[in-house]
């Protein structure tokens, strides 16, 4: 079964008195554990077709999958409650909510899901751990670097050992050996837990550890490259 | 439960994020509070004071007539039955007090003045504890026994009628048949009240002395009873209506007094206009807190929801905050009032404007009156309409497009 | 427009949630406060008025200490001529002379002792309202003939009607048995209980005879053209006194303390109640404005890097409020004003008010007032309190330094 099958997705936006397609009947399949970038020039639809896979965004027409449920005709609550128990998201800023620390933040969909504190401190903590994070967990974002900060969003998008993890431009505002590292990260996650990334970005690097490189034009797909076997 | 503790610690540290802004608001509600408060003790000590004062002249809580001496008090309206029956109906009946006595009007006399009374023919040992002054406290001394032959007056009676402890002075009443009842009487004791009024109004005598000098045996024109809270008489009401038949009217304090009654739904009416006027002048603050805090946060408020958050929770969340800020600006409101009116409850000297307040019927020390329902009502109003009032920026905070909220710089 | 103006007001409108909000409790409180304010002086000036027109007048002449004592013997000697020469020189009919004696008043089966005025018929119904009150029989008529008029409650309890004859027992000046027969010509009915129990008027002639007042009488009552006018009618009269007379001249708020301390009492206890008001608007002000200048730092930093002084920012800040305070004083003395209107034609009424109205004195509807001064009192004070209220928001500009406010975020 795929983890993420989307079928003919059409959407348009309205921008002054022009129409925009940000998504042009656009089909894609990825398979459990693949390690997906999606790149596109600004306002190529990545960013919309990530959003749409993540239930953010209810497409104009087709049909997303996840994990084989349906889940473009879902409303709201069920759409939170998809995102909440089977996606983890890694947002190009502001991804941390600032009065939670480290550990809290890494804590905050499990504790939403409703995880026991004990093993929820258990993740946390070898999740942490993981991202090199050890010793900061008491820190806010705010006295964290932005490097550190996205860290703490991959381990929380990870943490729940969620199916599949959303990531919009999580480099963008990372220096080169930062966004090295956060990549290696995701890498080692792919491959330790076999979890299904898809990563929309136009970082040229960010690429390179792909395994599927899907590129977008005008909203629609113009190239699919299996770099490695997946 | 679980989700609880983390909406309610989100909400606990957002509050404190921008600690002026909060530091202020609670300044406000604080204040708001405590003004609902203290207005409600001192307008409550007034009236208290002025309805147990009424009703110590009254007196009793419950009173017990012929059907028609309310409107004919003449002693020809009076009840016909015995000293004996009267103790055998209500002795050992659970009263706080009770007592019959004889109210008729009447005219006193001194050598240079005359004025107009109410003569009271009472029996001093049954109505201790009744009459609104307390027999120690009287210059002179107070009656006896019900065959005393003296009369008590109030001082200010006194001062006009030019008369004092002592002296003679003539009362003339009408006994049952209309003839003009007169009888001299020596002035044995002055009483004080709070108000002028009432200490012109009253001359104490014993009760036998009256019923001889108006030729009415052993029997009486009232019968009061005192019950233990002005506020709930039903019982005592009930008991004496039970002991009685159709031959006696019986009414409570808010039926013989129609004002008082009055004053009392007034009040209590009162109590409630000020403390949502104070609120809804708060409202406009606390809502606009709430405001300036969503929209901060609007960012925050997208990530939770695109994490997988519930619009119902983020609802929650903001609600939860103004709970918060409320429930520690009720605090602090209500300490400052319990630590404002204690300190007063000795009573505050109004005395400049004695003249005006008596015209109120009110005297001149007013003791605040802090009632602990009286609180629980302010939090409980704030509580109430401060959920309504959020319910709002709430309700647009938990309908944010999670996309567009994130995005929104 | 000047340019610091239109930034001004640009800034006010960047968040319209807010400002409207914090608009809305000044336009709020400015409502309640025109209201309130309207009714106050609306409900002094009737109470005023209805308490002077049943018996006190303006002013009143009177023999030293008889204001206080009331004794028979502290007379006006010659009272007719002398109301007849202040009638003369202050070219008025208003003014009318009065004895005043207890008696006790009986009818065939009823005795009371009751208060009995001697006025002039001519003279009395300038005076006061007793005699346009009488809505059974007549009023008195005829100097010296033997009639009387009795409140409505008086004659229910004598059990007598229009017609009947009523014998007065009292004391004459020289401490002789005084008496009289009379006749029922009138009955009225004041609305106010005391009044309407305790009084009744004879004419003066005969009052002076049956009393052996030797001519005197106890006040001479003026009424003057509003209250404005006392002062020159007190000095009128005053010259008119023969130097070495026992007679003083009074004005309304000596002969009647209680009615001005009542009026302070409850201006008092409404002006606590306006200020709290007050201040939770401006606590609502302080917020918005602290929260306005803190979003703002950083663009504040860069004009002040710019070489614009703290000052001017600081100005513009209280610019901005200026704005803010007069749109809410605008509107709220504009939906005062109207609501207000609404009332003053149609009057308000509340539960209880019937009750108070017959203990008192006072309309049983009420009217408030509207005219420029309880349009704009309120309003106004809020404006000033919103402007205190911005001195700080105003003042943290001037502490800041143009690169500590472009580092904040």
């Amino acid at each position: 079964m795929s983890a993420v099958r989307c079928v003919d997705l059409c959407k348009t936006y309205r921008q002054g008195d022009q129409d925009i397609k940000a998504l042009d009947h656009v089909s894609i399949d990825i398979a459990k554990g693949q390690f997906v970038c999606l790149s596109a020039p600004s306002g190529g639809g990545k960013t919309t077709l990530l959003n749409a896979i993540g239930g953010l965004d209810i497409p104009d027409s087709g049909e997303v999958y996840i994990a084989g449920e349906r889940i473009d005709n879902l409303n709201k609550g069920e759409l939170a409650d998809i995102r909440l128990k089977q996606i983890g998201f890694v947002f190009q800023a502001y991804n941390l909510i600032p009065v939670l620390s480290a550990r809290e933040n890494v804590e905050f969909v499990m504790q939403v899901q409703g995880v026991p504190s004990a093993e929820r401190i258990k993740k946390s903590t070898a999740i942490l751990k993981e991202v090199g994070l050890e010793g900061l967990e008491d820190r806010r974002p705010a006295e964290m670097s932005g490097g550190q900060q996205q860290r703490v969003a991959v381990a929380r998008a990870v943490a729940s050992r969620p199916a599949l993890v959303l990531a919009d431009e999580p480099t963008a505002n990372l220096d080169s050996k930062t966004a090295d590292e956060l990549m290696a990260l995701f890498t080692e996650l792919n491959e330790h837990h076999n979890t299904t990334f898809v990563i929309a970005t136009h970082d040229q690097r960010v690429m390179t550890y792909a395994g599927r490189l899907i590129r977008m034009l005008d909203g629609r797909i113009v190239d699919d490259i299996n770099q490695r076997a997946a | 439960m679980r989700l609880f503790g983390v909406l309610f610690r989100l909400a606990w540290r957002n509050l404190w994020r921008n600690h002026r802004r909060t530091i202020i608001m609670l300044g406000a509600i604080g204040v708001g509070v405590w003004a609902m408060i203290f207005m409600t003790a001192l307008t409550r000590g007034m009236v208290d004071q002025m309805i147990i004062d009424s009703i110590a002249v009254l007196p009793g809580h419950v009173q017990m007539h012929h059907p028609d001496f309310p409107d004919d008090p003449s002693v020809s309206n009076r009840m016909l039955i015995s000293e004996a029956d009267l103790k055998k109906k209500f002795d050992g009946a659970g009263f706080k007090a009770w007592a019959g006595r004889v109210r008729v009007p009447a005219v006193i006399s001194s050598e240079r003045e005359s004025r107009g009374v109410t003569l009271l023919g009472v029996d001093p040992d049954a109505e201790r504890g009744i009459s609104f002054f307390n027999y120690d406290e009287v210059d002179g001394r107070f009656l006896v026994d019900a065959s005393d032959q003296g009369i008590v007056i109030g001082r200010r009676l006194a001062e006009t009628l030019e008369t004092g402890i002592g002296k003679r002075v003539v009362l003339m009443s009408q006994d049952p048949d209309n003839e003009i009842a007169d009888r001299g009487f020596r002035v044995i004791g002055l009483y004080s009240a709070n108000t002028k009024a009432v200490e012109e109004a009253y001359a104490f005598v014993g009760k036998a002395t009256v019923q001889k000098m108006l030729h009415i045996g052993d029997t009486t024109t009232e019968v009061v009873f005192l019950s233990d809270d002005y506020r709930n008489v039903e019982a005592t009401f009930q008991a004496v209506m039970s002991a009685t038949d159709e031959s006696v009217s019986v009414r409570r304090w808010y039926e013989i007094d129609t004002y008082l009654g009055t004053m009392l739904g007034v009040m209590d009416g009162f109590v409630l206009i000020w403390i949502v006027v104070i609120f809804l002048a708060l409202s406009f603050g606390l809502v606009n807190t709430l405001v300036m805090a969503v929209f901060e946060r609007v960012r925050e408020i997208g990530l939770m929801l695109a994490l997988g958050m519930k619009p119902g929770s983020i609802l929650g969340q903001i609600i939860i905050e103004s709970m918060l800020l409320l429930t520690l600006g009720l605090a602090a409101g209500n300490f400052l009032a319990w630590a404002t009116i204690v300190p007063l409850q000795d009573g505050i000297d109004i005395s400049v404007v004695a003249d005006g307040l008596e015209m109120w019927g009110v005297s001149s020390m007013l003791y605040p009156k802090l009632y602990a329902s009286d609180m629980f009502l302010a939090t409980g109003v704030v509580l109430l309409l401060g959920f309504l009032a959020s319910l709002s920026p709430a309700w647009r905070a938990s309908r944010y497009v999670p996309v567009e909220a994130i995005t929104k710089v | 427009m000047n340019i610091v103006f239109r930034l001004a007001w640009r800034n006010l409108w960047r968040h319209p949630r807010r400002t409207w909000l914090t608009t809305g409790a000044m336009v709020f409180s400015n409502i309640l406060l025109v209201f309130m304010i309207s009714l106050q002086f609306g409900m002094y000036g009737l109470m005023i008025d209805n308490a002077l027109q049943v018996f006190t007048g303006h002013v009143q002449v009177q023999a030293s200490g008889y204001n206080e004592d009331k004794k028979m013997r502290q007379t006006v000697p010659d009272i007719i001529p002398l109301a007849n020469s202040i009638r003369t020189t202050l070219n008025s009919e208003t003014v009318a002379a009065r004895g005043w004696a207890f008696a006790l008043a009986s009818s065939e089966d009823r005795s009371f002792g009751i208060g009995i005025y001697g006025v002039e018929p001519e003279f009395e119904a300038q005076v006061s309202n007793i005699p346009g009150l009488v809505s059974d029989g007549r009023y008195l008529e005829t100097d010296n003939a033997a009639e009387i008029v009795v409140g409505s409650v008086l004659a229910r309890n004598l059990h007598v009607k229009v017609g009947d004859e009523l014998t007065l027992l009292g004391s004459g000046l020289d401490g002789s048995f005084a008496a009289a027969v009379v006749n029922i010509v009138g009955i009225f009915d004041s609305g106010v209980n005391d009044i309407d129990r305790n009084i009744a008027e004879i004419p003066l002639r005969l009052f002076q005879e049956t009393f052996f007042m030797e001519g005197g009488g106890h006040q001479i009552v003026v009424v003057g053209d509003g209250l404005e006018a006392v002062p020159a009618i007190r000095s009128t009269v005053q010259s008119m006194l023969p130097d070495d007379s026992d007679l003083v001249v009074l004005d309304w708020d000596e002969i009647q303390p209680g009615l001005k301390q009542a009026i302070q009492a409850d201006m008092s206890s409404s002006f606590f109640m306006y200020l709290v008001l007050v201040i939770l608007v401006s606590f609502s002000v302080l917020n918005t404005q602290l929260m306005s200048v803190l979003e703002r730092t950083r663009e504040f930093g860069i004009v002040m890097a710019l070489g614009l002084r703290p000052g001017r920012l600081g100005r513009l800040v209280l610019l901005e409020t200026a704005m803010m305070g007069l749109i809410g004083a605008i509107l709220g003395a504009a939906a005062g004003g109207l609501l207000t209107s609404w009332f003053t034609s149609h009057g308000l009424a509340f539960p209880g008010m019937d009750e108070m109205a017959a203990r008192f004195n006072l309309p049983a509807r009420m009217y408030p007032e509207v005219n420029v001064l309880t349009l704009s009192a309120g309003p106004a004070v809020v404006f000033v309190f919103t402007m205190l209220a911005a001195i700080y928001p105003a003042l943290r500009l001037r502490w800041q330094n143009p690169v500590d406010a472009m580092r904040v975020a």
